[in-house]
């Protein structure tokens, strides 16, 4: 079986590609962060992904939230030095973990078993670790793109799609309004129906000629229509700011 | 009594107030109630011989105003302790005091009854004498309930510190890590692997040890030196350490493993979170005789870290330790930055003998 792993650690990577390799499998790729390993994930195809939890950036259960969205995903098996918290969330929702530093036997039980996460068993991984995304996934034709939490300035619904627009670039996902403001709820707020803006790159609140309310942003041209039952909310907010 | 409003749904352990419906604590006050009896009884000159029916009243009426007021207590407890404790307190001894009014009433009208002339005057002091005593000893009570209960707190508070103590200074996931490297470094890099077992053994040795002991700070350094040894090994060149202590005095004195928790927090939290690593900066300075260390390290900002309540844990402890052993003068501060979080430990230089 192709195996990719990933851990930020050279020392762990070290081992577990000893040990992958004396059970007969081979590595395909070797990841030292989240969005390396969802690169590789692509352009290597690996059967099985070996995740550590505790990464910088974009950790484990993120990452693989995000392997998810591929169209051949790998089995994920997470790995972890210690971690009640995720562990029992591992426990009840029947995905396969192993702990550092990881026996041999052990390994080679996973792997032998090792299936595809679904989605119901990562929606409830995520939810019980209160897990916010530090990125966005976004996919065009065959390759993907991650536009990290920190940079998008807001989210426009249009119809089926929602364009997420940072101070890169723009992109098109399949999402909920409602379920990014619940999940990023204190980092943005909900203008209008159809917008979800950054607090932290709100300019100001302006008003036009026809009584209209808009936003203005920091850092951008475009304004952002405020509808009318929203203006208290983001006046208070703005005036919090100070 | 210095006394906090009490948050909703708190744990029965933490009211002051006693469980008066307890059967063990009904025969404490049946005990003390005829007790008091007998102490009136002696302070009553020459009646203590020929008063058996003396005492048989002076009993009853006693154990009436006692088991009433507790059996009031019993049943207002639940809505006394939605109270602060000196509402509650304040509270329960208005019950008593009501308690012991109405009985005295009681007591005076049915002595009327049976025959003894009524007189206002004497009715007006029986009442109050009665009120006086019991607004006395229940007084005493109360307060004898409120220091005991105080004591517990204390008690409870130390236990859970020492836990915490052990808690903090051996973090888990810093021993699992250990190992996994351990495991690695085995196959290709024995002599490293030794080393760290090594380092590994000391630190355990020390935190194994009696949390108040203190070591010099040129050995608490050293013991922070081998615990960033085997960081450096799992880490790699994503930590860097840069030590400039200055004219601290080496022969300083500080609590044992105070410096490592913090430089663990200072990766925990920092160093290890980001992608590329960054610098932990340790830097001393000395006022007099009171001496800084400081620990600058680069971390996520606020709203990117995720559950951070292991590093209050981690700096409540060591502030903790550092008051238990030199007083108010020395303590922790915590700084955050957006993008850097800096602790600074104060305390004053003692030699050791």
């Amino acid at each position: 079986m192709n195996i990719l792993i990933t851990d930020d650690e050279a020392l762990a990577r070290v081992r577990l590609r000893a040990l992958v390799e004396e059970l007969g499998h081979s590595v395909v790729a070797e990841a030292s962060h989240g969005e390396q390993a969802l690169q590789l994930c692509e352009t290597n195809s690996p059967d099985i992904i070996l995740l550590d939890i505790r990464m910088p950036g974009m950790g484990g259960i993120e990452t693989a939230r995000h392997i998810m969205s591929l169209d051949n995903p790998p089995a994920v098996i997470f790995t972890t030095a210690f971690n009640e918290h995720a562990l029992q969330a591992f426990e009840t929702n029947a995905v396969d973990y192993l702990l550092k530093p990881i026996r041999k036997e052990k390994l080679d039980l996973s792997l032998n078993k090792a299936s595809r996460l679904n989605k119901a068993q990562m929606t409830k991984l995520s939810e019980q670790e209160q897990e916010v995304r530090t990125h966005i996934c976004a996919r065009n034709h065959n390759s993907i793109s991650l536009v990290p939490v920190a940079n998008i300035m807001y989210f426009m619904a249009d119809q089926k799609y929602i364009s997420v627009v940072s101070s890169e670039a723009e992109v098109l996902i399949e999402d909920s309004l409602k379920a990014l403001e619940e999940e990023f709820s204190g980092l943005f707020t909900r203008v209008h129906r159809n917008a979800l803006v950054a607090i932290e790159h709100i300019r100001s609140l302006e008003k036009s000629s026809d009584g209209a309310h808009y936003l203005l942003l920091k850092n951008c041209d475009k304004t952002l229509d405020v509808s009318r039952r929203h203006v208290p909310a983001v006046r208070k907010l703005i005036r919090d700011m100070g | 009594m210095g006394i906090k409003e009490r948050p909703e749904g708190n744990e029965q352990s933490t009211i002051f107030l006693p469980d008066f419906c307890n059967i063990g604590m009904v025969f404490a006050v049946v005990v003390l109630a005829e007790l008091m009896a007998f102490a009136i009884l002696l302070t009553t000159p020459y009646s203590f011989a020929l008063s058996w029916d003396k005492l048989g009243v002076l009993s009853l009426f006693i154990q009436w105003i006692a088991l009433s007021s507790i059996g009031l207590l019993c049943v207002s407890r639940k809505w006394l302790i939605r109270y602060s404790d000196t509402r509650a307190g304040i509270l329960s001894y208005l019950i008593v005091l009501s308690v012991t009014w109405v009985v005295a009433e009681c007591a005076w009208w049915s002595m009327i009854y049976t025959g003894m002339p009524d007189n206002n005057d004497m009715h007006r002091d029986f009442i109050l004498r009665t009120l006086g005593v019991s607004a006395i000893l229940s007084g005493i009570s109360l307060r004898v309930i409120y220091l005991q209960y105080q004591q517990k707190i204390h008690i409870q508070a130390h236990a859970n510190a020492r836990i915490q103590a052990l808690q903090a200074r051996i973090r888990p996931h810093f021993l699992f890590n250990s190992m996994n490297t351990i495991a690695a470094l085995i196959r290709s890099q024995p002599e490293n692997a030794e080393e760290a077992v090594e380092d590994l053994s000391d630190l355990f040795r020390a935190s194994l040890g009696k949390t108040s002991q203190l070591i010099s700070l040129s050995e608490e350094v050293e013991m922070a030196k081998r615990y960033l040894r085997i960081e450096q090994l799992r880490l790699g060149d994503r930590l860097k350490v840069t030590w400039t202590l200055g004219d601290l005095p080496e022969q300083a004195q500080l609590p044992v493993l105070t410096l490592q928790p913090l430089l663990e927090n200072a990766i925990f939290h920092g160093i290890e979170m980001l992608p590329a690593g960054g610098e932990i900066h340790v830097s001393g300075s000395r006022k007099g005789d009171l001496l800084t260390i400081q620990i600058d390290n680069p971390c996520l900002p606020p709203q990117q870290s995720q559950r951070t309540n292991g590093t209050q844990t981690a700096v409540n402890n060591i502030d903790e330790r550092l008051r238990i052993a030199f007083g108010k003068q020395a303590g922790l501060s915590l700084e955050r930055q957006e993008q850097s979080c800096q602790l600074t430990i104060t305390f004053p230089m003692t030699e050791g003998e």
